[in-house]
């Protein structure tokens, strides 16, 4: 059996990395089975699949990350006995995860170059350093001097491609490098693709989307359950729907809402006159039931007018009124009185922001609701373990039982605890920032229906989003931000992903 | 096909007979490291025992319970910053200066002992205040803040006694320091009391719950409501006071309060509860790890002193102890968590 395979990889020696029968185990559960495929050299290679179909166990396999059980490695070629991360990424194999590696106190320039600083007399060479750094980041948008820390998602995500590709990486692995990204940004990335792969770089692209494999990808692959679902050679033969039927297979039911018009609807929430950092909308109403979509490019005040909302970020100016016939006050300047008022809010960024990972799950859901199940200060057992039962059912969520610790759990599964934290407080405003964000489509899907089932019990909702899919998905109304304020907005048929990605004019 | 069959045959091995007994015994070594510390405490006792009888009187037994109960308030302090990822190296000498301050309004201003005792434990509390201020509204790193803060207070005590030692203390104050019930001290009652009362505090309060939140993240824990810096405070003011009770129970039990009276707690009050499992990032431990470590390394120094080690070895044999103790510990977390 050994032979031809030996025969045809000489043969096939235009193909740069060539998996052959690779299978995975994690204990009993089989993630990948008996994969077999071949990229080419200077190629850009699309791998599709839902969450969990073994994207990520594959590319991990590929870059060193995780041993595989069966199958082999071939690079140039030549089988890999064992290939760990240091070898793979001295042979030029670099995987760019979704989750930054970025180290938050170091500059940009500083991240872009660990590692492989250049260096003079065995000292760094800081002016060089700035230099390339600098030649790299050009045109990026991205401050060469300001702490990674201070970067936003995107620009975080950006540095880590290109760290990659000035890491000497040949074959450079993105997983899901377009999540979060806007259309300006793509366009830019792809660009960039497109001119490395000119120079003989190799790119394995990982995506949600159709329409980008279409747009980018030479070949693609396409795994499903763990097996290789189908593929092509040739990416323009294939049609979108043709990729969305071997992703699928059986059939994913994708949630949609029903959208509804809210415009003759009383307000449930005004909020007037808000100027903070970044930020300037002098009115927006929410209707009771309604979900609102934030979106925009990064900067554009849709994430920064949700902080201000619930008092993450310090406003200049601003009240809010509810319709119950209360007084107008001032937005809450703590979280703290945010909650109390009835505004919640689920942070992006699960992994600085989200759960605390060593407390139990049960504990993480009654957090921002301890004074409902206290008596003087005193935590009752019975009322919180009501509390966090109740939401650890509705949400759904995968674990033995509520005693486990958060961090154990999956991505998808912390960020139900965290919206099963957010929901406990009964919130009459829920404002959801890139609420899916980096979860498997099962989840996303899971927590789009939450969304929308606490919407008929009148809760006003806003996700904030640039995953213009989720928006079309999910929302009634859509306001798209620029310069700190709302532009446009757009209700009912007018939501297209088409037009939200300005494809399409409005 | 050959290869497949073998392939399958070694997968479904360890899925079948071997993983139960493997698994039972890595559970019972993960029990035994678990309880590393309270196993390694009776191991000390058996042995320092066999040296010496007289380490299993019930005289003994009492004195040991009498040296742990300063220690064990001061653990219990310094176990509060901790929790929420900070750190107070003052409080031992709060501890002194505080109950100087305290000697003082009895001796020098003339109020009674009990009030002038009181305004030692509020100096003390108050220190703790403000070190929770500097903390989070200055945003002071608190191993600096509160080293520079430790300094000012061992200062403030030198200057204050003018390096004599104070003696003049009333009968009422050293009462509880020598007092018997029935043949039992009264000392460590008052830190069997502290420990009850913090573990209370963390574990039964919304204000414990948020100690253990603010520790494990503060940022999150932000989003989730709790107002972090008022936490910190409350932790510190309360450290501050666990250290002004611990300086009168300690100059009340020695009848005495030296220059640098507290100085030598330092090290051993903040090694008992991380010895005892409290994590120094944050968020992880409890105050039966705490006593654990205090009472371990009370056992050690009374033990070491009974057996009549010469004192030349005294600290090397009991830094040798406490360093098998911290190195079970972390062989613990590297591969059981």
């Amino acid at each position: 059996m050994t032979v031809p395979m030996t025969s045809r990889s000489q043969a096939a020696s235009d193909y740069v990395l060539r998996v052959e029968n690779l299978g995975k185990v994690y204990g009993g559960a089989v993630a990948l089975r008996d994969v077999s495929l071949a990229i080419r050299r200077g190629s850009i290679h699309g791998l599709l699949g839902e969450n969990g179909a073994g994207k990520s166990t594959l590319v991990g396999i590929m870059s060193g990350q995780r041993q595989p059980t069966t199958g082999t490695i071939y690079l140039d070629g030549v089988a890999l006995g064992h290939a760990d991360v240091p070898s793979m990424e001295e042979a030029g194999v670099f995987l760019v995860t979704q989750e930054p590696m970025i180290i938050d106190h170091l500059s940009a320039a500083e991240n872009l170059m660990l590692g492989i600083w250049p260096r003079r007399f065995g000292f760094v060479n800081w002016r060089k350093l700035r230099k390339d750094a600098a030649r790299m980041l050009a045109g990026t948008g991205i401050d060469l001097d300001k702490p990674a820390g201070k970067l936003d998602a995107v620009a975080r995500r950006k540095l880590n491609i290109l760290r990659a590709m000035f890491s000497g990486g040949k074959i450079i692995i993105l997983d899901e490098p377009t999540a979060a990204l806007t259309v300006e940004d793509r366009k830019q990335l792809f660009d960039f693709m497109r001119r490395l792969k000119a120079d003989g770089v190799t790119f394995i692209f990982i995506s949600h989307y159709n329409d980008e494999i279409l747009d980018i990808c030479d070949s693609v692959s396409v795994l499903r359950d763990g097996v290789l679902a189908g593929g092509s050679e040739d990416v323009g033969s294939l049609t979108s729907a043709q990729l969305s039927e071997l992703v699928l297979g059986r059939g994913l039911v994708l949630f949609q809402r029903e959208r509804r018009s809210f415009a003759d609807d009383a307000p449930a929430v005004e909020l007037r006159d808000i100027v903070g950092p970044s930020v300037r909308v002098p009115a927006l109403d929410l209707r009771p039931g309604e979900v609102v979509g934030f979106t925009g490019l990064p900067g554009a005040g849709a994430k920064e007018l949700a902080r201000c909302i619930f008092g993450l970020t310090p406003v200049q100016s601003g009240t809010i009124r509810f319709a119950d016939g209360s007084e107008t006050q001032k937005l809450p300047s703590h979280p703290r009185d945010a909650f109390e008022s009835g505004i919640a809010f689920l942070s992006d960024d699960r992994r600085r922001d989200g759960a605390i990972g060593q407390m139990s799950i049960g504990a993480n859901i009654s957090l921002s609701s301890l004074s409902a199940v206290a008596n003087a200060g005193f935590l009752s057992k019975e009322a919180e373990l009501k509390l966090s039962d109740r939401y650890f059912a509705a949400m759904d969520i995968k674990a033995p039982s509520a005693e486990v610790a958060v961090d154990t759990l999956s991505g998808g599964n912390q960020q139900k605890v965290c919206l099963g934290r957010v929901l406990a407080t009964g919130p009459r405003v829920l404002i959801l920032d890139e609420p899916t964000r980096g979860i498997d489509v099962g989840v996303k899907q899971d927590v789009l229906r939450i969304v929308d089932d606490l919407s008929r019990t009148g809760v006003a909702v806003i996700i904030v989003s640039t995953d213009t899919d989720e928006i079309t998905r999910a929302v009634d109304r859509v306001c798209i931000f620029e310069n700190g304020t709302i532009a446009r907005e757009l209700t009912g048929s007018e939501i297209t992903n088409d037009r939200l990605r300005g494809l399409e004019p409005a | 096909m050959s290869r497949t069959m073998t392939a399958a045959a070694k997968t479904a091995s360890p899925a079948g007979t071997a993983p139960t007994a493997k698994e039972g015994g890595r559970s019972v070594l993960g029990w035994v490291l678990h309880n590393v510390v309270w196993i390694w405490l009776i191991a000390l006792v058996v042995i320092f025992g066999l040296f010496n009888q007289f380490f299993f009187t019930v005289n003994n037994m009492q004195n040991i319970m009498v040296q742990a109960t300063v220690l064990g308030m001061l653990g219990l302090a310094v176990a509060l910053p901790l929790l929420v990822a900070e750190i107070d190296l003052s409080l031992p000498a709060n501890l002194g200066f505080s109950s100087a301050i305290g000697a003082m309004a009895y001796s020098d201003w003339g109020l009674p002992w009990f009030p002038g005792m009181l305004v030692g434990v509020g100096v003390a509390t108050f220190i703790g205040f403000f070190n929770g201020l500097c903390i989070t509204k200055l945003k002071m790193v608190s191993l600096i803040q509160t080293l520079s803060m430790m300094i000012i207070l061992q200062g403030a005590l030198l200057a204050l006694t003018q390096g004599r030692t104070i003696t003049n203390l009333s009968d009422g104050y050293v009462w509880i320091g020598q007092a018997t019930i029935g043949g039992w001290p009264v000392m460590p009652f008052i830190f069997v009391i502290a420990l009850v009362g913090v573990g209370i505090l963390l574990s039964n309060t919304v204000f414990g719950r948020r100690v253990y939140a603010v520790g494990g993240n503060p940022v999150a824990s932000n989003s989730a409501g709790i107002r972090v810096d008022r936490v910190k405070i409350l932790t510190y003011t309360l450290a501050g006071f666990l250290a002004g009770c611990a300086g009168f129970l300690l100059a009340s039990w020695q009848m005495a309060i030296t220059s640098n009276q507290g100085s030598s707690y330092l090290l051993y009050a903040i090694a008992a509860p991380i010895i005892g499992g409290v994590s120094v990032f944050g968020g992880r431990g409890n105050v039966i790890g705490v006593l654990g470590g205090v009472l371990l390394l009370t056992i050690i120094q009374v033990g070491l002193a009974i057996i009549s080690v010469p004192s030349f070895y005294v600290g090397i044999i009991g830094g040798v102890m406490i360093f098998i103790a911290v190195a079970i510990d972390a062989i613990r977390v590297r591969y059981f968590s």
